[in-house]
């Protein structure tokens, strides 16, 4: 196919605009002066194209281009008209289509979304409408490309989560916890710091619950199993069945066959007592896949339709031709004069009625559930789909794995050029001693004490002969002597021990004595500075002076954080006091009541400032950490700076 | 198939207490020795006395129970027990065979032990024999040359070949004894994880799960690591020992690790990962205790015992680039190479990926920049001219 091109008017010369066969990029070559006011424009570039509307007498394509290295972003415009007199409106047409095609497959072909060109997307269509008033009046958008693909989902743009105001108050109030936090953050956040500057900030970092909940939200409840829910309830000895507008709406939907049913007899019947009927006829039996006895009522009307084969139309629907057992009529066992195949006998409806019904109704409503895990495909072939979907996937054998080679060099070559340097203290002990002479005081002792041939004196060698009078500091030294393991076994029970009441559950240790006021507040403190500490860190080491404003600010709330910290502890800290307070009290109560004297243990009492350091302490401690560094860097950049 | 073959018969010995196999890997490292016999009057001959003391211990507790030593040597890691019996006899190698018989029984080279002796269990007794027998040989074949070209020990080896010793026994007993153990599935574990697993922690907590139905009825293995050299000498090996970490940890092998001297960082983190026990001894001279009160019980008896293990786990990894112990890191997102400090360019010195460094390492800036100045500003009262503004936040 010849590429398109057409006859087309730019900057008051004529000439010919043609795309290039490769379709990579767009020409226009004047029709007088040869090569030499060509313009070439590649279509990598091309940001947008407007043509004039069909209604237009005019036949204009505009090209909006942005050239790689233009100093800022404002594109640029080349504007053909087209002369060809009847034929300009299908040449214009040919072209456009071929460069929008060709922009489309740029574009996908980007791995990195470019930013949606939104901004050239005013429709300025009402204003065409003939009148030639000006040429950027008449051009309508015709084709506006955006960026990405159109299938992309919501979630997938952090931009857009970001953004969206709503989805966030959304995901506040599903998440009381977030919400308090937020709030509280949003409360305490420095005033420099704009709302808009905060949330950004705040919600940069959670953007993955963000994401989850847009997903959520976006999930719906499926149709379900309309019937079987429909429980008639008796009062009064009378059978009650409340039926909703909705429900009725999903009978019908599920159940062709009853708004027949309706259809052919509500006039006849009053609403109520056409559904009265039906809830207790065999008809609605079967419809739930129950077994119908002898001993059910009989209803004149509803009973004619029990012959019906709801499922009849079904039949109809299009099956794959590799599973389409009609068609392999030709081949067919039964012309010979055989039964069918075991499998081929159609079994009576009557068997198993439930799991007729449910097979059927599950397909129903499954076919009417958008599959979400498809795979979208532009020429995807409904057979293929039919027999992937139908194969056996488990009696494939194992996939080979497919693992990421990782292409390890050789670590030792950075070690070695090292491993002079730092050598530790050990190292260099064990460089002092003589080789040889170890080897040889190693192999006497072991030839000594190991003699070959299963000879060993164990005994001796594991429990040494303690002599009573034996003087201490040779026991001492001796490997295994009662000493010894005594202090072995006391390490080993010391071990025990603290790993014991490490693993133990302590009966406060939920709030560490704290009233459960207090734990919240403290909780919430500590997520309010962990968010502060995150923003100032992104801030501080973010190295750009623009932020350093911002900077400042965020030090201010790191101080009134740890300020918290302290109203915090002080508040506990009184709590305890409320508490070991009480306790004397009762000390003295019963001093009085009784003449006993109560010894109370003060320093049991759970909680108070000293629980809160514990619990702040690395808080406490990080954000000590990062004011120090921000002052460390302050006064670095104050010394650089020359003085005013 | 093994599972169709599980018949009856067989089932009898799966409700039986599966055996457990102890692999002890032991640090030869002679320049240690020589410190540790000098401070604190441990010789090794007395360690490895108590050592089989032990040994015979765990032999005692169960019938099927087996042992396996593995020396972790200075130029080499070598098996002290069980030597197969080619190597053993093997003429090549004259240290031992003294009388010069036909090398094709073992125990033809065995002098008749003294009479007190003959009553040993027999078991114990070729424990014993082998392991004198090859630490004997394992000394005998070391130079001072071989000292002196290096003052650390190969863990990293010794801790591969317990590893595969203990996929070869535990196949073997689960072929014999039949139980619901699937040989291959197992197999095919122990050899991607013992060869090269870098990908770990994931993986292995993932699998972790359905393995834990097969170590039940299978054959119990453990592996205890007497540690006397530092494990800094050894940072070169921290690749191919957190590989067997992260090995054992799938297989639900715990390391235990009795450390007697020296610092062993990556040890720490062998027994936390595995559920050992780490122990280090503050008085080694008391080697026996520690042995029969720590190091015992098998992993059966521990799920109901407090173990003595160490909690405050130093978590601290060796850098790749220096083999510093670093607490701040820069991980390859790649390879999980540990760096010290950024990377030049951002190329991962390991596996060579050309990573995104982010705006990391930016110089802080804390004083706002002055909004650009005018052009009509000369260049000669540039900066200088204007009062810097106050970086300090209002109150």
């Amino acid at each position: 196919m010849a590429p398109p091109s057409g006859s087309a008017v730019y900057k008051k010369k004529d000439g010919t605009l043609t795309m290039s066969p490769d379709q990579q990029s767009v020409s226009w070559i004047p029709a007088a002066g040869g090569a030499t006011g060509t313009i070439t424009i590649s279509v990598a570039q091309i940001t947008n194209l407007q043509q004039t509307p069909a209604t237009s007498p005019k036949v204009m394509l505009k090209i909006h281009v942005l050239p790689p290295n233009a100093p800022d972003n404002t594109p640029e415009q080349y504007v053909f008209n087209f002369t060809a007199g009847a034929n300009a409106r299908a040449e214009a047409d040919a072209i456009k289509d071929a460069l929008s095609a060709a922009i489309q497959a740029a574009k996908a072909a980007q791995a990195a979304p470019t930013p949606p060109v939104a901004a050239a997307a005013a429709a300025a269509g009402s204003a065409g409408g003939g009148s030639n008033e000006g040429v950027s009046a008449a051009m309508a958008m015709a084709n506006a490309i955006t960026a990405g693909g159109s299938y992309e989902k919501p979630w997938d743009d952090d931009k857009r989560l970001q953004g969206d105001m709503e989805l966030q108050q959304s995901l506040l109030k599903s998440n009381p916890q977030l919400q308090r936090m937020f709030m509280e953050s949003m409360g305490t956040k420095p005033e420099t710091l704009s709302a808009g500057q905060f949330m950004k900030q705040f919600w940069s970092t959670r953007l993955h619950l963000l994401r989850a909940h847009a997903i959520e939200r976006s999930q719906t409840r499926g149709s379900y199993n309309v019937l079987s829910t429909l429980k008639p309830r008796v009062e009064d000895s009378v059978t009650k069945l409340n039926i909703s507008k909705e429900q009725i709406q999903l009978i019908f939907n599920q159940h062709p066959l009853v708004k027949q049913v309706y259809d052919e007899n509500v006039p006849k019947l009053s609403e109520t007592q056409f559904w009265s009927r039906f809830f207790q006829s065999r008809l609605f039996k079967k419809l739930r896949g129950e077994r119908i006895s002898e001993t059910d009522a009989t209803d004149a009307i509803l009973d004619k339709y029990l012959k019906a084969d709801e499922h009849g139309n079904l039949r109809d629907a299009q099956v794959p031709h590799f599973l389409d057992l009609a068609g392999n009529e030709v081949n067919h066992s039964q012309r010979r004069g055989n039964r069918p195949d075991l499998d081929m006998r159609p079994s009576s409806v009557d068997k198993v009625p439930i799991i007729r019904t449910l097979n059927n109704l599950s397909e129903k409503i499954m076919a009417n559930v958008a599959p979400a895990d498809a795979i979208p495909q532009a020429n995807g072939d409904a057979e293929d789909d039919t027999y992937n979907e139908l194969q056996l996937r488990d009696l494939r054998g194992d996939e080979e794995q497919r693992r990421i080679l990782l292409n390890v060099k050789d670590q030792s070559r950075f070690f070695s050029s090292q491993s002079k340097t730092d050598e530790d203290e050990e190292s260099r002990l064990f460089a002092q001693q003589d080789p040889k002479q170890i080897l040889n005081n190693l192999r006497g002792e072991v030839d000594q004490n190991l003699p070959e041939g299963g000879i060993v004196p164990l005994g001796r060698l594991v429990e040494p002969e303690e002599d009573d009078d034996g003087d201490e500091t040779k026991q001492a030294s001796q490997v295994g002597s009662r000493a010894n393991l005594k202090r072995a076994s006391s390490q080993i029970l010391e071990a025990i021990r603290d790993r014991r009441t490490q693993t133990e559950v302590s009966a406060i240790s939920g709030t560490f004595g704290l009233s459960s006021a207090l734990y919240d507040r403290l909780t919430l403190t500590h997520a309010t500075s962990t968010e502060f500490l995150h923003q100032f860190w992104q801030a501080f080491l973010s190295g750009n002076p623009d932020r350093a404003g911002e900077v400042a600010s965020l030090v201010e709330s790191l101080n009134r954080a740890m300020d918290r910290i302290k109203a915090v502890q002080q508040d506990a800290e009184a709590e305890r006091q409320v508490e070991m307070n009480r306790l004397r009290r009762h000390a003295r109560e019963v001093l009085e009541a009784t003449g006993k004297k109560l010894r109370i243990n003060l320093t049991n009492v759970a909680g108070g400032e000293q629980a809160v350091t514990r619990l702040l302490g690395p808080t406490i401690r990080a954000l000590e950490t990062a004011l120090t560094k921000y002052k460390d860097a302050l006064a670095e950049e104050m010394k650089e700076m020359p003085p005013a | 198939m093994n599972t169709i073959d599980a018949t009856e018969h067989y089932s009898t010995s799966a409700h039986d207490r599966p055996p457990s196999l102890l692999t002890v890997i032991l640090d030869t490292n002679p320049h240690a020795w020589a410190q540790l016999s000098s401070q604190s009057a441990l010789p090794l001959s007395t360690a490895v006395a108590n050592i089989l003391v032990f040994l015979n211990a765990h032999l005692a507790c169960n019938y099927a129970n087996e042992v396996a030593v593995v020396a972790s040597h200075t130029q080499k890691a070598t098996w002290l027990y069980p030597v197969a019996a080619a190597a053993a006899a093997d003429p090549n190698q004259p240290p031992g065979d003294k009388d010069g018989d036909t090398p094709m029984l073992p125990q033809t080279q065995n002098r008749p032990p003294p009479p007190h002796e003959m009553n040993k269990y027999r078991p114990f007794r070729i424990v014993e024999e082998q392991v004198t027998q090859n630490l004997h040989r394992l000394l005998g074949g070391t130079t001072a040359d071989d000292l002196s070209a290096t003052t650390s020990t190969l863990m990293a080896g010794a801790l591969t070949l317990a590893l595969s010793h203990i996929n070869r026994r535990t196949i073997a007993w689960a072929e014999a004894h039949g139980g619901e153990t699937d040989p291959n599935a197992h197999a095919n574990n122990n050899n991607t994880t013992t060869s090269t697993n870098t990908a770990g922690g994931g993986a292995a907590a993932a699998a972790s799960g359905g393995d834990k139905a097969s170590t039940e009825s299978g054959l119990q293995s453990r592996i205890l690591i007497l540690s006397v050299s530092s494990a800094t000498g050894a940072a070169h090996q921290y690749i191919p020992i957190m590989n067997a970490i992260f090995a054992c940890q799938r297989l639900q092998i715990p390391i235990d690790v009795c450390k007697l001297a020296g610092d062993a960082v990556f040890l720490q983190q062998a027994a936390d990962a595995t559920k050992g026990v780490y122990m280090a001894l503050a008085e080694p001279r008391g080697l026996l205790q520690y042995l029969m009160m720590a190091f015992l019980p098998d992993q059966r008896s521990r799920r109901h015992l407090i173990l003595p293990t160490r909690v405050d786990v130093d978590f601290r990894a060796a850098c790749f680039c220096h083999r510093r112990v670093v607490d701040i890191g820069f991980v390859c997102s790649i390879c999980l190479s540990i760096f010290c400090e950024p990377l030049e360019k951002g190329e991962c010195l390991t596996c060579g990926s050309v990573l995104e460094m982010g705006d990391y390492g930016a110089k802080p800036a804390v004083v706002a920049r002055k909004k650009k100045k005018k052009k009509v500003r000369g260049p000669g009262n540039g900066a200088s001219a204007t009062p810097t503004p106050t970086p300090t936040p209002g109150p």
